[in-house]
């Protein structure tokens, strides 16, 4: 083997430097890795990134408008004010008044008023329906992963109600509620929950497995704290990318039941209402058609840029 | 030791991997050669960089990993000149093989066993799909694989792990290599499966004649089947030599450690020896000698300035500032010093409770 | 193995059972049942006639099986003669008796608006409908099926002998089809005509088909071939002569004496355009197959470059698919590739023979289904590249290439076979949307449009169909992984989530 030879070390300089030193027990447990704290990391993860806080600002921009400018506006969905006067009747968009940045419609409407409020409608729809399906299939989901003899009879369940084409269930049933806002959101939360519910069981069985789990059990930590401390930051960032999965569907479907006439009714505005309302002027008067489309889409890809973002961020193993 | 041929020749090779930001340097400064015909055993802890060494002999490293400087001179060229895939698929498998730790994961589980051997003769060797069925069906048996016609074609998952294992040897030697890297291949394995692996490994190499590579953390595997052991730390050799030189005269204070942990030779009455502490972090640059911190032998030097190789044979070195002249004498503990003989006396117990039996 | 099989099959029945009959139970107590007047033609011709519409109303509402309903002329139709003349005058003592007796039995009794008679009526409960369906659905065709008032004398056989053609078939007499076992040129060129499968009867758009007969035959325009018939005429003719049903003499016209020897004169006519089912599997199929083609290379080529801008690219491709509203992508699609190539829009324009009406519809629906099989391959692709084997495949010496193509591709079929049902889900789920939007007439389409038309038995037929073909391409997807994974194949697994 070749061998390193005595590197420049003058003999008699060093001489002193050999004696024994007393071990010090702390030094020998020095861990070099820094501290770590699970929210900060997850607060510095998603901000690093550029993209994902310009989309923020823009999700964050298109919530408060539709929050406060349907609170400001006056609009009546159903009230139509200037159906009368031709005048105010498909003026294009311009921006000589707030009200025109969009155009009115055939019957004179603002569409300024009416993207917001549909905007509102159909985001509100949408994180309702995203909202109980969460929490349900989250408890449900939880008591199923945790305890063996639940999980039985949840998989019969189950495998009876799994397979079935959910968008259609959607369609017979909000057949069957009739149209309307509160009918959507339960039609859309009782055939999403069953899946929320089987797929955090499947997670839970996952970890309530892991060694570290069990060890934690055997040192005796009590089942809130493993919960607090083991389990919940990893289902944090799997719960999180169902979220941001499920607010973009349940937009999509809305505007899809909505421009069929089977979603929010007539009473209700809703960004699915005003597409179907406008495919008429499609080659006429395009904006009207386009702009409840495009804002559709704007909605539903930023919210989802944002939480896969938000997703990525509270996985700990990007975490380093 | 010098009229063996040096099969392959190792020098003063860095090893660093990228981690999201950070550097982290695996391999520092190690040299190694290796002899035509030996067992090295490569014995350290988890993290001494054991095996990513032995991986840069095959070119796989890990993608953020790569070589900053060192040669490896076999067959005459430098290994680490190779830069794509296709120059390394003339050495992996056909010069030099290595068996893996885990034969549960090492054999795709859908694709038939004699396939996966016959795959690396055809490739290596150019032999005809029957001959090569053929060759497979005798390497079979060779690693003592029962009803090995009729085996065949079935999958990893109806054979055993220790079979399995066995499979993985026999693909490793499938093309006769001339160096067979053994990265733990017992670990994962039944203490019972261990011996009878260990063995084979043994009995093909005096048949096949190759140069074995062990990589182990179980000094029991060393003792077994080396000729020659070479301790790691913190990505450093620390101490190498003959077998017998390493076990009955250890120069350095790790490797006094590492003997004194053998539970097996624990002695009676006495607490169980372990060596305080955790190895550094290998992001931070290293002063001194990197088992300072936890070395109760450690003197002030230790922390300032790495110690170099001292001589203490012709086949043994030791990197430890305590050989150096200057050193206070200091004497090994007492389950260092009285090794050779518990050793003797556990074997003579053995033999007994065997003749009896 | 067989065992968990059949208890697979079993359970998908099971739950296309459950989930149909569940719907069923809501619909027809749930919607309002005055709705489903709305689209009927004939109902609004009855215009300002109060008592026509009432009656339609419930002898429609008797005929869906929702209530028994009893009109004076029936309560009387015990008597005869002047009795019955009485009988029927308004608020007769011999009615107000009858009336009691089926309050009594728990009937509620009216009277009509105009002409004063009574009629009474009691709801049926919801399961009789339910049982009716089922009770219906599969049914033996047999000799003692017909009843003709008009042809007393009706042999009633079952024959073996030659068709029209010449061929070899089984014939009967007394049943609903002529031909119960036929052989011809068309797949499966063994046909039968014995077991009948009935999914009901449309109502109010298609009144009175049959709804296999809606979304099973053919679309468009009539093909009129030469044809001889039994009689030795010759003609012009679109009847496709092997699904002849009889026909009540009462109504055979001279033009089916001419055609005709015996009463088997109703048949079907062969069209143009293929059935609503063939057009929606072509279509769906085609756009499943287009999928796959065209997202597993992405995928793959997106793993090996992982970092890269091919996969940034790819990347955001997928965001933007799993996130926009599939209506709104249909529209943007079809708005650009319409422009850029000249495509029609509407699948109407240029009909079902003209190739370009299937390249738009087909291309959105492939494109909707891209995103979630080029994430899922590059995932895989990732997952595999790092996985032991194929490291210790590297360390064996083979070619990234050869490593590629003979093993990670052989593994990565089954996980291929895996996500193929929920593809085919997606696909369905797909096709509902890309065939309102481009007008496309197939089984897609109909869901919609029976929803606005309040086609109750459609909406509770399209519901079995489409359970059906999901829960079978799952088992489907079981049984092929099955066939596939050679650890599965041996080793008897028991219970586990499905």
């Amino acid at each position: 083997m070749s061998t390193l030879e005595n590197k420049a070390v003058n003999p008699a300089a060093d001489s002193s430097k050999f004696v024994f030193v007393k071990m010090d027990k702390d030094r020998t447990e020095h861990i070099a890795a820094p501290k770590y704290s699970y929210w900060k990391s997850v607060f510095r993860q998603f901000f690093s990134s550029k993209v994902t806080i310009a989309t923020l600002i823009v999700v964050a921009a298109i919530i408060l408008l539709s929050i406060f400018q349907p609170m400001f506006s006056g609009y009546d969905p159903v009230a139509h004010k200037n159906i009368n006067d031709a005048a105010t009747h498909f003026i294009t968009p311009n921006f000589s008044n707030i009200k025109y940045w969009f155009g009115t419609d055939s019957l004179g409407d603002s569409m300024w008023d009416k993207i917001w409020l549909g905007s509102r409608n159909s985001m509100a729809i949408a994180f309702i329906a995203t909202g109980i399906t969460t929490v349900l299939g989250v408890i449900v989901g939880a008591f199923w992963g945790y305890s063996k003899s639940f999980d039985k009879i949840m998989l019969e369940v189950y495998n009876v109600f799994a397979n079935v084409p959910f968008t259609l269930v959607v369609f017979v049933l909000m057949y069957i509620l009739g149209s309307g806002f509160w009918q959507l959101i339960f039609a859309m939360s009782v055939t999403s929950w069953l899946n929320t519910a089987y797929f955090i069981r499947v997670q839970v069985m996952i970890i309530r497995d892991r060694e570290y789990n069990l060890a934690s059990r055997c040192l005796g930590t009590s089942t809130w704290n493993i919960i607090k401390n083991n389990i919940l930051p990893y289902l944090v960032s799997v719960i999180v990318t169902s979220v941001s999965r499920d607010v973009p569907s349940f937009i999509s479907l809305e505007v899809f039941l909505s421009w069929l006439g089977i979603g929010v009714g007539e009473q209700v505005e809703s960004l699915g209402r005003i597409i179907s309302f406008n495919t008429t002027y499609m080659s006429g008067t395009p904006y009207l058609f386009w702009i409840p489309v495009a804002m559709s889409a704007v909605i539903t890809v930023t919210l989802y840029v944002v939480g896969q973002g938000l997703a990525d961020a509270s996985d700990p193993r990007t975490h380093m | 030791m010098s009229e063996k041929e040096k099969i392959l020749s190792a020098s003063d090779i860095v090893v660093q991997f990228q981690l999201r930001n950070k550097m982290l340097t695996a391999i520092r400064h190690v040299s190694l050669d290796l002899y035509e015909g030996e067992t090295l055993a490569i014995v350290g802890e988890s993290g001494s960089g054991k095996s990513v060494l032995t991986k840069t002999f095959t070119g796989m490293l890990d993608s953020n990993g790569h070589i900053e400087s060192g040669t490896c001179m076999f067959e005459g060229k430098n290994l680490y000149d190779i830069k794509t895939d296709a120059g390394w698929e003339k050495i992996r498998g056909k010069k030099i093989a290595t068996v893996f730790q885990d034969p549960m994961t090492s054999l795709n589980p859908i694709i038939p066993i004699g396939r996966q051997i016959t795959e690396v003769i055809e490739k290596h060797q150019g032999k005809s799909k029957e001959e090569a069925k053929a060759m497979a069906i005798q390497l079979m048996e060779e690693v003592g694989i029962y009803n090995a016609a009729g085996r065949f074609d079935e999958y990893p998952f109806q054979y055993s792990g220790g079979m399995r294992q066995r499979i993985v040897i026999a693909i490793a030697l499938a093309c006769h290599p001339k160096i067979l890297i053994c990265d733990e291949p017992t670990t994962a394995l039944d203490v019972t499966i261990q011996a009878q692996i260990i063995r084979l490994i043994k009995d093909l190499q005096s048949q096949y004649g190759y140069t074995t590579i062990y990589i182990t953390h179980d000094l029991g595997v060393v003792a077994n089947v080396a000729d020659r052991v070479a301790v790691m730390y913190a990505g450093q050799i620390i101490e190498y030599g003959l077998v017998d030189e390493v076990f009955y005269d250890p120069k350095h204070p790790y490797t006094w450690g590492l003997l004194s942990s053998l539970p097996q030779l624990g002695i009676k009455g006495s607490e169980l020896y372990a060596i305080t502490g955790t190895p550094p972090s290998l992001f931070d640059v290293i002063k001194g000698d990197a088992f300072a911190p936890r070395n109760p032998y450690a003197m002030e030097i230790d922390f300032e300035e790495e110690p170099p190789f001292f001589k203490v044979s012709d086949t043994h070195y030791a990197k430890t500032w305590l050989l150096d002249p200057r050193a206070p004498k200091v004497t090994p503990p007492q389950q260092v010093t009285t090794l050779h003989e518990r050793m003797q006396e556990a074997l003579i117990k053995q033999e007994k409770q065997e003749g009896l039996i | 193995m067989r065992k968990y099989i059949w208890g697979r099959i079993l359970r998908s029945i099971i739950s296309i059972f459950l989930v149909t009959t569940i719907a069923m139970i809501m619909i027809y107590t749930q919607i309002p049942r005055e709705k489903i007047f709305k689209n009927d033609s004939t109902y609004t011709k009855l215009g300002g006639d109060a008592d026509a519409k009432t009656e339609y109303k419930y002898t429609k509402w008797e005929k869906l099986g929702y209530l028994d309903f009893v009109e004076q002329k029936d309560m009387c139709a015990v008597y005869t003669g002047s009795e019955y003349n009485a009988c029927m005058e308004v608020d007769s003592d011999a009615v107000k008796t009858i009336v009691q007796d089926y309050v009594n039995k728990g009937y509620t009794s009216a009277v009509y608006t105009k002409n004063g008679l009574a009629y009474v009526y009691k709801d049926k409960p919801v399961l009789n409908i339910v049982w009716n369906f089922y009770h219906n659905m599969f049914q033996l065709d047999n000799p003692g099926r017909v009843t003709d008032p008009d042809n007393p004398n009706l042999e009633r056989k079952v024959y073996a002998g030659k068709d029209y053609a010449g061929n070899f078939a089984i014939m009967c007499s007394g049943c609903d089809h002529k031909y119960l076992l036929y052989f011809d040129g068309s797949f499966p060129w063994i046909h039968q005509n014995f077991i009948m499968f009935s999914l009901g009867t449309s109502y109010p758009t298609y009144d009175g088909q049959l709804i296999t007969d809606v979304i099973g035959t053919g679309q468009g325009t009539d093909v009129m071939t030469q044809k001889t018939f039994e009689t030795g005429q010759t003609s012009k003719s679109a009847l496709l002569l092997h699904s002849c049903t009889y026909k009540q003499t009462s109504t055979l016209d001279r033009l089916d004496k001419n055609k005709f020897n015996d009463n088997y004169a109703y048949c079907s006519s062969q069209k143009s355009d293929p059935s609503m089912i063939s057009q929606s599997m072509l279509f769906g199929t085609l756009a499943l197959l287009i999928a796959y083609v065209l997202s597993i290379p992405a995928g793959m080529s997106m793993a090996s470059h992982k970092g890269q801008l091919r996969d940034k690219i790819g990347t955001v491709y997928i965001n933007f698919m799993i996130a926009v509203p599939s209506l709104a992508f249909i529209f943007l699609a079809r708005v650009l590739f319409s422009s850029l190539f000249a495509l029609p829009d509407k699948f109407s324009i240029l009909g079902a023979h003209d190739v370009r009406s299937y390249v738009l519809p087909i291309i959105t629906l492939a494109l909707l289904d891209t995103s979630s099989i080029m994430l899922w391959t590059r995932r895989y692709m990732i997952d595999q590249s790092s996985a032991d084997y194929v490291k210790f495949a590297r360390a064996k010496g083979l070619s990234q290439r050869e490593i590629f193509t003979h093993h990670i591709m052989r593994n990565a079929i089954i996980p291929i076979a895996q996500s193929l049902p929920s593809n085919i889900i997606l696909t369905i789920c797909g096709a509902v949307i890309t065939e309102t939007v481009f007008a496309i007439p197939g089984t897609g389409k109909l869901l919609p449009d029976a929803i606005k038309a309040y086609n109750n038995q459609m909406i509770v037929a399209l519901t079995l169909i489409f359970t059906a073909l999901s829960i079978f391409s799952v088992l489907l997807g079981d049984l092929l992984i099955t066939w596939l994974d050679p650890r599965i194949q041996l080793v008897d697994k028991e219970g586990g989530a499905v």
